[in-house]
């Protein structure tokens, strides 16, 4: 029965605190590290929040980029062996963030083609893909995320000696306010001028009172770091834009025009207002210095080379949107591996699946 | 968890948040399933304060036969703030909630709510096991139990009762039986997978003895696996699907107060998905055992392995025509 004994999600976190219970991270660094903790995830998942027959439903599971296939062989396994669910597709993360971009205004064509920017807590991942495959040697990770922002944030509170300076307020000034600002110098100068560009954040202490915090330069600062990243750290110092200058560089030179046309922001920490903006602003200058450069050098009129930056209502949960919005095509069971399948050439099947065709 | 809950845990969620006293009103547009192709919708389709939580469940014909609509009916309508609205296109019944409107006398009764709303399934269900038990009432003043009948056996009076039926999916239902001393639950059910159904003898068996070992309250379970039993032998002609058929023989003892009797249908209901979810969870723990083994005989293979050390090494370097190198020191 004790295996029964357990909780996942905020339940667990919940349970973790008394002394009965300790806590287990399945998934490590977006590859699943324990399958028997894993199983006993989905099992709950399914049974006490999903509330569904596995042997009724089509599952979408997605996957990181560069997940190895025996990953996807194992997780078909327990999905069919052990759930009999009726029929499995896993997708790349990746191209269902491509796929949620379509809510945006921006997007014409349904294209699969584009530089995903997924930056959640521990790491952001820059990510080619043409026609729905991820260009796997081009893809870069930069180790500033959600977790670093809000440590440095946390780091200026310290040190102006603010009230409060625990994690937990750190990361409500973040997701309150926070934004881009277009320059430094100027938007310094900005607080200067304008008293009320500083913020208040109030507090209120177990004790019932209130305490007030400051909000001051960090409101510009913290997410400043995905740009010049020496404020921050002193090991890793290239640039955001920099970064995906050269993933789509290193990516091949005919799909390189469309990656730079479609450039989609997925995860939390590209939330902050004009994150796409700014990125956009940047990475234009670099390309167009370039540009201009080769022609200059060769003398001939290059053709130019579009740069957009789509930010959409979706960003934070893209990936789940991006799956929501394909599981709820007609023909998303037609893509599906199904359990006769499965019996019949066994787990390998899973390696491959079809794409979704573009409408 | 070895239970199943009852509530559906998504909604409420939902309803205990907005009727939390710090809820800011939102759009809601979320479609929730269920077992057994439940599906419930919450939406807010005028105001963001006023709630529609519809229901579809696949057998809601069977469930209008046997009274469902006054049993929610007397369930909901003590609260003047909720709404018996007209079903929503494509579900079969929906509840109209003015969150603005909602009073509470304490914490109790608002709690008490959330439950009721969230256990909307169950209480569907619950329609024609709670006739089922009426009837049982009538049929036990009319023809008291006979002391001499040592044996249990059902009164021959009997047999002519009308069998209440669910057919709550495509191949399986459920069978309901009232008699004089009894209610029979009778439980038809397919498996699609080979392994399941061995699975799923050695889980009846166990069910059935439990009776005789020690759980003396437990409801009698006989379960058979090709034959009808006799109880619906008129309404299935003949058991074309390779169906089980599992037993439920509910005593007075299940049947005495008004909390007996809701315990009784909440478990009785989820019976099927929680013996599904527990032939599922066994070949979890199989697994689980399987990948131990596997490791610890991995970790015996590894301890055969010879080090193979540098000089062996250098010895065997030969180019690819079998010429060893000549090493220098």
């Amino acid at each position: 029965m004790e295996d029964l004994d357990f909780f996942i999600g905020d339940e667990a976190l919940q349970a973790a605190k008394g002394p009965a219970y300790s806590l287990n991270y399945p998934i490590r660094h977006g590859q699943i590290e324990n399958w028997d903790q894993m199983e006993r995830f989905w099992e709950n998942s399914i049974f006490k929040y999903l509330k569904c027959e596995p042997e009724d439903h089509y599952f979408l599971l997605t996957e990181p980029p560069l997940n190895p296939p025996e990953n996807r062989e194992n997780t078909a396994e327990i999905m069919f062996e052990s759930f009999n669910c009726a029929g499995l597709y896993i997708a790349v993360q990746a191209v269902l963030a491509l796929a949620a971009s379509w809510t945006s205004s921006k997007v014409v064509d349904r294209s699969l083609t584009g530089t995903v920017i997924d930056s959640g807590d521990g790491v952001t991942h820059v990510i080619p893909v043409a026609e729905g495959y991820v260009i796997g040697s081009a893809i870069k990770n930069i180790p500033i995320a959600g977790r670093d922002i809000t440590s440095f944030i946390q780091t200026l509170l310290r040190e102006r000696g603010e009230k409060d300076t625990s994690l937990k307020t750190a990361e409500q000034i973040k997701q309150q306010f926070c934004y881009v600002c277009p320059d430094i110098v100027k938007e310094f100068n900005k607080f200067d001028s304008h008293p009320d560009m500083f913020a208040k954040y109030i507090v209120e202490t177990v004790n019932q009172s209130k305490l007030e915090i400051d909000v001051g330069y960090e409101r510009f600062l913290a997410p400043e770091i995905f740009f010049n990243p020496e404020i921050a750290s002193s090991d890793f110092l290239t640039p955001l834009p920099t970064i995906v200058d050269q993933v789509i560089q290193s990516s091949p030179i005919d799909v390189r025009k469309n990656l730079y046309k479609n450039i989609v922001l997925s995860g939390g920490s590209t939330m902050f207002k004009d994150f796409g903006r700014r990125l956009q602003r940047d990475l234009k200058s670099l390309v167009n210095e370039r540009v201009a450069q080769s022609e200059r050098l060769s003398g001939t009129k290059s053709s130019g080379v579009t740069v957009q930056v789509i930010s959409h209502k979706r960003q934070k949960n893209a990936v789940w949107f991006g799956g929501s919005l394909l599981a709820q095509t007609a023909e998303f069971k037609s893509y599906c591996h199904t359990k006769r399948d499965y019996e019949e050439y066994g787990p390998n099947i899973v390696r491959n699946f079809s794409l979704f065709s573009v409408p | 968890m070895l239970q199943l809950q009852p509530q559906n845990l998504l909604v409420e969620e939902a309803i205990g948040q907005a009727f939390a006293p710090d809820y800011t009103p939102v759009f809601l547009d979320r479609i929730i399933t269920d077992f057994d192709f439940t599906t419930y919708h919450l939406s807010t389709p005028e105001s963001k304060t006023k709630l529609l939580l519809s229901i579809s469940i696949k057998c809601w014909n069977d469930l209008v036969n046997y009274g469902v609509k006054e049993l929610l009916l007397s369930k909901y309508s003590k609260y003047p703030f909720i709404q018996q609205a007209q079903p929503e296109y494509g579900y079969d019944y929906s509840l109209y909630i003015d969150v603005e409107q909602a009073t509470f006398s304490d914490e109790e009764e608002k709690q008490q709510l959330i439950a009721e709303l969230s256990l909307l399934k169950r209480n569907c269900f619950a329609a024609p096991f709670l006739q089922a038990f009426q009837r049982y009432e009538v049929l036990s003043k009319e023809q008291p139990v006979d002391p001499n009948n040592l044996y249990g056996e059902d009164s021959p009076n009997n047999s002519n009762e009308q069998v209440l039926q669910l057919h709550y999916r495509d191949m399986e239902s459920i069978y309901i039986k009232p008699s004089n001393d009894r209610v029979t639950v009778i439980f038809s059910t397919v498996f699609q997978d080979d392994t399941d159904k061995i699975f799923s003898k050695v889980f009846l068996q166990e069910f059935s003895d439990a009776r005789k070992r020690s759980i003396q309250k437990a409801p009698q379970v006989i379960n058979s696996h090709q034959e009808i039993p006799l109880e619906i032998k008129h309404l299935e002609a003949a058991n074309t699907h390779n169906k089980t058929y599992i037993t439920f023989v509910l005593f007075p003892r299940h049947l005495s107060t008004e909390d007996v009797k809701w315990n009784s249908i909440t478990h009785i209901q989820l019976f099927r998905s929680y013996f599904h979810y527990h032939i599922k969870i066994v070949k979890c723990y199989l697994h689980q055992r399987m990948r131990f083994r596997v490791n610890s005989f991995t970790k015996i293979l590894n301890r055969a392995r010879r080090d193979v050390d540098d000089e062996e090494h250098r010895s065997e370097r030969k180019t690819a025509s079998g010429r060893r190198f000549e090493m220098r020191a």
